[in-house]
């Protein structure tokens, strides 16, 4: 299975099976605890990925130090249930990293993360934002990047779990799965400066691979993204699902964004990367288990 | 027992050092050192002509010092633990023959106290240059923290393998935050000098130049404890070599009250047990008296006034309002916070994000060693209100988190010329992203989406700056343009008055398709393209409606 895989080689992406029906998607309502625990049932348990023994990177997005209501960092509780469902699953130690804009304590301290998992043995939420915890890797299929410098846990094999936040965002028009994905590597400021950054931003996901994705749609920044303030709308929704763009695509259609509904393909860096082959991106397509509780 | 007591003053010297930083609890008064410094007291209230609140406690140590006597020197100060422990280190075993010029230097310290206060009352703070407990904090914060820090790093480093072996997840990720700081090699030589110093005379500092030690001199003959040297005294001489303050009179019997700082070597010396220090009321005769010269008192006058007029009258005096630093949030309006600014460096210590650096001559001598913003390297944090409530004089005014915000401490300038958007037409958008305010939109402009600075939401803390990736300077600057400096009263009502607003909100982002990371297919597009053809027509002209 895929799961065995580690988070850099290509894996596939078999459609799990759900009674006897295979989904591409969960999409789950509700709050964010129940349904966090939710999706992760119906994309067929978290042991489906989690191996015992594992050591698991979770990757939340908490770059900013905002509290969870600007909705510019993921729920705290979403992370810290999908922690402890690792952990019961028989994870060694559950990693959740990020490389935060701001100074790292205040991150920490404020998106709530940390307080979220600080009851949760083998759980360490850490702020990474000095380079030696950074390690290099070649983009072989690399249309702007050749290589970059990501979490060293990555290269060493860890299996990882992203958990981005939906949000949007003034240069790349949303920031979800495949926008959060910058938040593992050393140098993000090029991707603005050097770089066509929906270029860089494909280039990156064709050698970071999550094995799932849990996009935190609880509510969604869809306006004034990515670091706040805007305008917060509550949509209660968690999107899990092995495809990145899939996951992507859909978090694209919940909400309009800055007043104007889009679709998956319209966002470029979205489509680049489906056109690469990494996924896909017609959510009318997807076979989806949708659920409220 | 005194070495043990010194200790655990420069200990808790120390600990409260290291506790003034980011999430500092609001009871804990981390500046209490120098909070308890009447030198600095004196001239942070004379020279800023008022009544300072946390200056007051330094009441207690001229209390203590009117009852017990000069005790602090030897027992309390850090400054004199500091010397003593390094005078031991490096000094012990050398040959020190004294000083023939002994009786003319001890002066000098009560011609620098006389200076010191004379700059004061002529409006120019100049104590922090020699008063001990703040050199002390200043060489602890230019020097000891860094170092202090980069030995740390460098040990989890080496540890690092180690530990990561282990599976200590959080201790193989630790890593200290490396403050850096101008003027650390300064502060250093100025500390140095003071040491090397002790290599002629043990406590050279303390006997013949610290101005705090001349301070609590001449208030000390009134205190209650006095050496006294019994019938058993065979003038052997020992207490008189072994003093070191150089307190004992030729006569071993004599005691200079106003240098003798109650340290007791010379009883504990003292081969005949004949030195005692019984309580007393008398006021200890012909040596209680200072050695001052009324010529050495007025060329100090003179040297006062001299400083102060050279220091006070300069252009940089003149342009104080129109001054190129970003002062702290919270700092007083910049004449007065220059006379108030006792230079300690507290509050570059506890800056979260290593913003607050020293100046050195930016605004001239009366500026030298304030705190200044230094955007380019690291921004204000909207949560972090620190500077304020370690600042012993209150220079930066200890306000809440939602006060300071409203602080105003300068307004970001976008300079076209070199910005990516404007002049190279570049997808960037990283002072927008990072502005925690709001007060950066992109704006249609001519057609083009262009970053714009809101003024009146910007507080000026500079995150935009740090973070433009232009090399070398940044293409959006803070200015001291519009900040709001206040003596007393709120800076949330100021903002308001001044129409501004610091309160996160939604903003009002104008988003263009074709230039976001959304792509809108040829045919939808039509004619209600966001962006406009024609050029947008000039608004009317301000105050019309």
């Amino acid at each position: 299975m895929a799961t065995a895989g580690t988070a850099l080689s290509l894996v596939g992406r078999p459609p799990f099976s759900l009674a006897k029906e295979e989904y591409d998607l969960a999409v789950i309502s509700g709050e964010p605890v129940a349904a966090t625990e939710k999706a992760l049932e119906a994309i067929g348990g978290i042991s489906r990925f989690v191996k015992k023994g594992q050591r698991v990177v979770l990757k939340p997005n908490m770059s900013f130090a905002r509290t969870p209501d600007f909705s510019a960092t993921t729920h705290p509780l979403v992370v810290a249930t999908v922690a402890q469902a690792c952990m019961e699953a028989g994870a060694h130690q559950v990693l959740v990293l990020d490389h935060t804009l701001q100074r790292a304590e205040l991150c920490l301290e404020r998106a709530g993360i940390r307080e979220a998992c600080k009851n949760i043995s083998g759980v360490h939420v850490l702020a990474l934002q000095e380079r030696k915890f950074f390690g290099e890797i070649k983009i072989p299929q690399g249309k702007v990047l050749e290589r970059v410098e990501v979490f060293r846990e990555i290269l060493d094999g860890h299996m990882l779990i992203n958990i981005p936040v939906a949000k949007s965002h003034s240069a790349t028009g949303v920031s979800l799965g495949l926008k959060g994905l910058m938040g593992m590597i050393w140098d993000r400021e090029s991707f603005h400066s050097q770089y066509n950054i929906n270029q860089a931003i494909a280039d990156l996901a064709t050698v970071i691979k999550p094995q799932l994705t849990i996009l935190d749609a609880t509510r969604a920044l869809a306006s004034g993204g990515p670091g706040g303030p805007g305008e917060v709308k509550k949509t209660n929704l968690i999107i899990a699902g092995i495809d990145p763009i899939a996951v992507d695509s859909y978090g694209v259609s919940i909400v309009p964004w800055y007043g104007q509904s889009f679709k998956g393909r319209q966002v470029e860096h979205i489509l680049i990367a489906h056109q690469r082959g990494l996924g896909k991106i017609d959510i009318d397509q997807l076979k989806i288990f949708k659920e409220k509780v | 027992m005194r070495t043990i007591i010194q200790a655990v003053s420069l200990l808790l010297f120390s600990v409260f050092f290291v506790f003034a930083t980011y999430k500092l609890p609001n009871w804990l008064p981390a500046d209490i050192y120098l909070r308890l410094d009447p030198l600095l007291g004196i001239n942070a209230v004379i020279a800023a002509r008022e009544i300072i609140g946390r200056a007051l406690w330094a009441l207690a140590t001229v209390g203590a010092t009117l009852v017990i006597g000069r005790f602090f020197c030897a027992y309390v100060c850090p400054m004199g633990a500091s010397l003593d422990f390094l005078d031991f280190l490096f000094f012990r075993k050398k040959k020190r023959s004294g000083l023939k010029a002994e009786v003319s230097l001890r002066k000098t310290k009560y011609f620098l106290l006389v200076v010191f206060i004379v700059a004061a009352l002529t409006g120019l703070s100049l104590a922090f240059l020699m008063d001990p407990m703040s050199l002390l904090t200043r060489f602890y914060t230019f020097f000891i923290y860094p170092l202090a820090t980069t030995l740390i790093n460098l040990i989890l480093d080496l540890l690092r393998p180690l530990v990561e072996a282990l599976g200590w997840v959080t201790l193989s990720h630790l890593h200290y935050f490396q403050s850096v700081y101008y003027m650390s090699a300064i502060t250093l030589l100025i500390f140095g000098g003071i040491i090397v110093l002790n290599r002629l005379v043990p406590r050279f500092w303390c006997r013949y130049l610290c101005p705090l030690g001349a301070f609590l001199s001449l208030i000390s003959p009134l205190g209650l404890f006095k050496r006294r040297v019994s019938e058993d005294c065979n003038e052997c001489l020992k207490c008189q070599k072994a003093c070191p303050m150089g307190a004992v009179t030729e006569d071993p019997r004599g005691t200079r009250l106003p240098e003798c700082t109650q340290c007791r070597t010379c009883a504990k010396v003292c081969p005949q047990d004949a030195i005692t220090f019984p309580a007393s009321l008398s006021m200890g005769g012909e040596y209680s008296k200072v050695d001052f010269s009324r010529r050495g008192f007025l060329y100090s006058l003179a040297g006062g006034l001299g400083v102060g007029f050279l220091a006070m009258k300069t252009p940089f005096a003149l342009q104080q309002s129109k001054h190129q630093l970003i002062r702290p949030p919270g700092a007083i309006p910049e004449t007065e916070f220059l006379r108030t600014c006792i230079r300690c460096g507290e509050c570059m210590k506890s800056c979260l994000t290593n913003t607050l650096q020293p100046s050195l001559w930016e605004s001239g001598f009366s500026g030298l060693w304030t705190p200044k913003m230094e955007p380019r390297l690291a921004p204000c944090d909207q949560n972090c209100n620190v500077c304020g409530k370690v600042c012993p004089t209150q220079a930066i005014r200890s306000i809440s988190l939602e006060e300071k915000t409203h602080a105003k401490v300068g307004t970001a300038v976008l300079r076209k010329e070199m910005c990516l958007v404007w002049a190279e037409n570049k997808i960037c958008l990283i002072c927008d992203e990072i502005c925690p305010y709001n007060a950066i939109v992109f704006r249609p402009v001519e057609g083009y989406r262009r970053p714009v600075v809101i003024a009146s939401k910007c507080n000026g803390c500079g995150f935009c700056e740090q973070r433009c990736p232009v090399k070398g300077e940044s293409a959006i600057v803070v200015t001291p343009n519009g900040e709001i400096r206040l003596k007393k009263g709120s800076y949330i009502k100021e903002a308001k008055k001044l129409e501004l607003e610091f309160k996160p909100d939604p903003g009002d982002d104008k988003f263009i398709l074709e230039e976001s990371g959304f792509k809108v297919e040829e045919s939808k597009k039509g004619g209600r393209s966001l962006t406009p053809k024609e050029k947008p027509q000039p608004k009317k002209p301000k105050g019309f409606l």
